[in-house]
């Protein structure tokens, strides 16, 4: 009846795992995980390619089949860089820029093309954006227009510096004579007011001191708010600044603040100790006072995380049948230097 | 007699993310981490309340697609592997720690939590929503519905029977979770695009949220700023966030959640401990993830201390009642100025409870406490309520607005996301294309292509990608995401224009993506 016994220090080193990528607010996230492997056929980038439509005859039910003619499968794989159709679309980033995107055909390049000649090759591509507010826009009477010169560009960013106004774009070309060809016309937005509307309604009237003072505190600044330019100026910082963004899935973004690291050079090590032997799959045994579990096969493993100091640690066995005993105390020491 | 109303408002949303095609799916760990970590928590928080009597309210949205997902056998059962999983850690760590009290009663904490957790999830029969919908029955929760996929609306300016979609497929939802017609809805981030409340008004939706300058950039003029709601014209209601008390909560700067006394999320003992060791419960690539089990206080600017939860609790404590005093003193001032009880909203994303802000669920039961016990200034209430009580209100169109970065729509719209309008514009067009063709479906087989159609627009419609797409981490998952869901509705609209529909395919993308199982797509109008 051999007490199999082996007590193993095993000082663990965690050394420099690199920086902790779930540090920054950016990469953001407790799961700082990278999303890999088990995922099959997936390309990062939205392939620029013409409609992708693989028709496939299946052989079998050819034979199977009573409809076997029409059944082509069809399939999508990729998505097109195209869908065929002249188009531009306005949407509203914020009060004052606008984003547009669009699609030309060839088909209706070649046309104009065409219809033009020679005028064709010094024409630009140009978004021409109007300011609709207020006004049903029959393409002629806008407030005012300004054309983006946009080149190869598919989709453009746009500064219309109109908070509170309603705009409609058009993609088209401008010639040298300086003539404007339509070829699409987008819908109309609206971007928001940057500040207090100036219209009052009179059933709810509002004294001017009272109302600064309301939108000072709707926006989070107390009730000693001065009122005045600095003040709306600092709300508007910081309102804006992403302080109160919400940070949209918990748990792929942090609203906690990354703390600043001076230098990212680090070291952590740490101690645990494993204690593991073998005995009586029957027998009774106990580390420290406290029983244990053995194994099917009568051994034991024991995992500690070791602090600085001694460990005294009997492990003690008892047979089955209570009459064999044997105790084995390993004392481990710990310091750090 | 009260001088004014607390509105609590907690967002609760994930994307759906369910992957029956691979056994272990990272991304399907935000499910279950929000469930040990913050869903579990508030219901406990909640039936403690009920028990001991306190009349609390509280408003919170659950939106379809966690609806869906708390709903689903399959995430149910996983969800019990997992925490089994921890329980099984919690063990191994009371043990590993025996030399190190000051950690061992911390790894003690986790294992009754994670038993607790266990334990409340099967009193519920694996389904959290019926504990919500209690809670709704009994009068303390108002459960508001979410656009059904959380599609940001803002950005459908181009595509409005898409938002109709969106709001029609979440309010049948939601009657068949809780078995009647939502009164409220939380709109995706918060994205307000002025007439969409006409939307909102078909499915008999009497109210919204938006973010202060919603409101506050309102027109006309708000005469009680976002102390009180405004109607659309369309009669539908908005009520308007209030910073202050957001401030106080939220902000990275001066939160309560940043107190050194707290837990810190970042020290968790998936990446702190001996790879070997901490293996089978990471992920099964070897990719170190969180586990849940953190055992590191905040601290100062020095090294990090061990977490003591009775410290913690006592300022848990501490910072409810200056949340309440803070609340007593802006509403008592308010009423002064107002000469009416003014009603402030404080909206949070639920998941910053419990899961990144560990204490959050216990300083939100000191709070209701406290009101119910210890003052008279507020009082708690639901909007539904509140709009029962004060039904006359201004007149204001709520500005554009968003609760996202920058307030407006640059978080879902920028250089690294801006591709993927293109295709859900079109997507949406040509959905809209085959409700005309197809207003009776042909055939059961062409139905069912159509309704699958519809579940993978909504599906590619998530804000979420594009905020992954945004933030830059987890990007490869997003923009697979995006493209999977248009792919798949792509190639359901060809064949069905073609009439050859495979339908061994659909039968197999029908069980991939089943959200919605009982959708009709002509509500795509």
């Amino acid at each position: 009846m051999a007490l199999l016994r082996r007590v193993k220090d095993k000082i663990k080193k965690i050394v420099a795992r690199g920086t902790r990528k779930h540090k920054t607010p950016a990469s953001a996230a407790g799961k700082a995980r990278v999303a890999k492997a088990a995922r099959p056929g997936h390309a990062q980038e939205a392939k620029k390619e013409t409609i992708g439509i693989r028709e496939t005859v299946i052989e079998k039910t050819k034979f199977s089949h009573p409809e076997a003619e029409r059944s082509r499968r069809i399939m999508v794989e990729e998505l097109p860089g195209s869908y065929g159709k002249d188009r531009i679309v306005l949407q509203v980033r914020d009060p004052w820029w606008l984003h547009s995107y669009w699609e030309i055909t060839a088909g209706t390049l070649e046309g104009i093309k065409g219809r033009l000649g020679d005028r064709f090759w010094g024409a630009k591509k140009i978004v021409r954006v109007y300011d609709v507010s207020n006004i049903n826009f029959d393409g002629n009477n806008a407030h005012r227009f300004f054309d983006v010169d946009v080149g190869d560009a598919t989709n453009w960013y746009i500064d219309a510096g109109g908070p509170g106004r309603s705009w409609c774009a058009d993609i088209g070309l401008l010639l040298g004579n300086g003539e404007f060809i339509t070829i699409a016309r987008s819908n109309t937005v609206s971007t928001p007011l940057d500040g207090p509307s100036w219209i009052t309604d009179e059933e709810w009237m509002i004294p001017e001191e009272m109302f600064a003072r309301l939108y000072g505190m709707g926006f989070g600044f107390g009730r000693s708010s001065p009122v005045g330019k600095a003040w709306q100026e600092r709300m508007k910082r910081e309102l804006f600044s992403g302080v109160l963004a919400s940070p949209g899935i918990t748990s792929v973004s942090s609203p906690a603040k990354a703390l600043p690291r001076a230098r990212k050079f680090w070291l952590v090590v740490n101690t645990e100790l494993i204690v593991y032997g073998a005995t009586e799959p029957d027998a009774k045994v106990t580390v420290q006072g406290k029983e244990i579990t053995l194994r099917p096969d009568g051994t034991f493993s024991l995992r500690f995380a070791l602090p600085d100091g001694k460990q005294v640690i009997p492990v003690h066995a008892t047979s089955n049948d209570g009459i064999d005993e044997r105790t084995i105390t390993p004392i481990v020491t710990k310091e750090t230097r | 007699m009260n001088k004014g109303y607390l509105c609590l408002v907690l967002h609760s949303h994930l994307p759906f993310v369910r992957h029956p095609e691979h056994e272990d799916f990272l991304e399907e760990d935000w499910l279950y981490e929000a469930i040990t970590e913050t869903y579990i928590p508030l219901i406990l928080v909640f039936e403690k309340l009920l028990n001991d009597k306190v009349d609390f309210r509280i408003t919170m949205s659950l939106t379809p697609t966690l609806i869906s997902m708390l709903q689903d056998s399959l995430l149910q059962e996983r969800y019990l592997k997992h925490i089994n999983k921890l329980i099984e850690l919690s063990h191994k760590e009371v043990e590993r720690t025996r030399w190190q009290p000051e950690f061992q009663n911390l790894a003690q904490m986790y294992l009754v939590r994670f038993y607790e957790a266990r334990n409340t999830f099967e009193r519920y029969g694996r389904n959290l929503v019926t504990a919500f919908k209690g809670f709704q029955d009994a009068g303390k929760v108002e459960i508001v519905t979410c656009g059904a996929t959380h599609g940001y609306f803002p950005l459908m300016d181009a595509s409005k029977p898409s938002v109709r979609a969106q709001v029609r497929v979440a309010a049948a939802h939601y009657q068949q979770a809780f078995g009647r017609k939502p009164r409220g809805i939380w709109l995706p981030e918060c994205g307000y695009y002025p007439g969409d409340d006409e939307i909102l008004k078909e499915s008999g939706i009497k109210f919204f949220f938006t973010d202060a300058h919603g409101i506050l950039h309102g027109s006309p003029r708000p005469k009680y700023g976002v102390f009180a709601p405004v109607y659309c014209k369309s009669g539908v209601a908005c009520f308007a966030r209030d910073l202050e008390s957001s401030k106080q909560v939220w902000s990275s700067v001066e939160g309560y959640p940043g107190d050194y006394d707290y837990r810190e999320f970042y020290r968790d003992i998936g990446f702190d401990l001996d790879y070997d060791y901490i293996h089978p419960y990471i992920h099964p690539d070897g990719i170190r993830i969180n586990t849940g089990i953190k055992y590191y206080r905040i601290s100062g600017n020095d090294e990090k201390r061990p977490y003591d939860p009775y410290r913690a609790r006592e300022k848990a404590a501490e910072h409810a009642g200056n949340f309440m005093f803070n609340r007593e003193r802006q509403v008592e001032y308010l009423y002064e100025l107002m000469q009416k009880k003014p009603i402030i909203v404080s909206p949070y994303d639920a998941e910053l409870f419990g899961h990144w802000w560990y204490e959050g669920p216990m300083w939100l039961e000191f709070l209701m406490r406290k009101i119910y016990f210890d003052q008279k200034a507020i009082r708690m209430i639901t909007p539904s309520e509140y709009l029962a009580e004060n039904p006359r209100n201004q007149v204001v169109t709520p500005s554009m607005s968003s609760w996202g970065w920058k307030g407006y729509s640059e978080m879902w719209l920028q250089g690294t996301n801006d591709w993927v309008y293109r295709h859900l514009h079109t997507a949406s067009e040509r959905m809209t294309e085959l409700v005309k063709t197809f207003p009776h479906p042909p055939s059961e087989l062409c139905r069912r292509a159509l309704n699958q159609a519809l579940r993978e627009l909504l599906l590619a419609q998530s804000s979420d990608w594009a905020f992954i797409l945004g933030t830059g981490t987890h990007v490869g998952y997003a923009v697979k995401r995006t493209k999977d869901h248009l792919l798949r509705f792509t190639t359901l609209y060809e064949q069905v224009k073609h009439n050859s529909i495979d339908e061994s395919w659909l039968s197999g993308i029908e069980n991939t993506d089943n959200i919605f199982p009982d959708i009709d797509y002509r509500v795509h109008q």
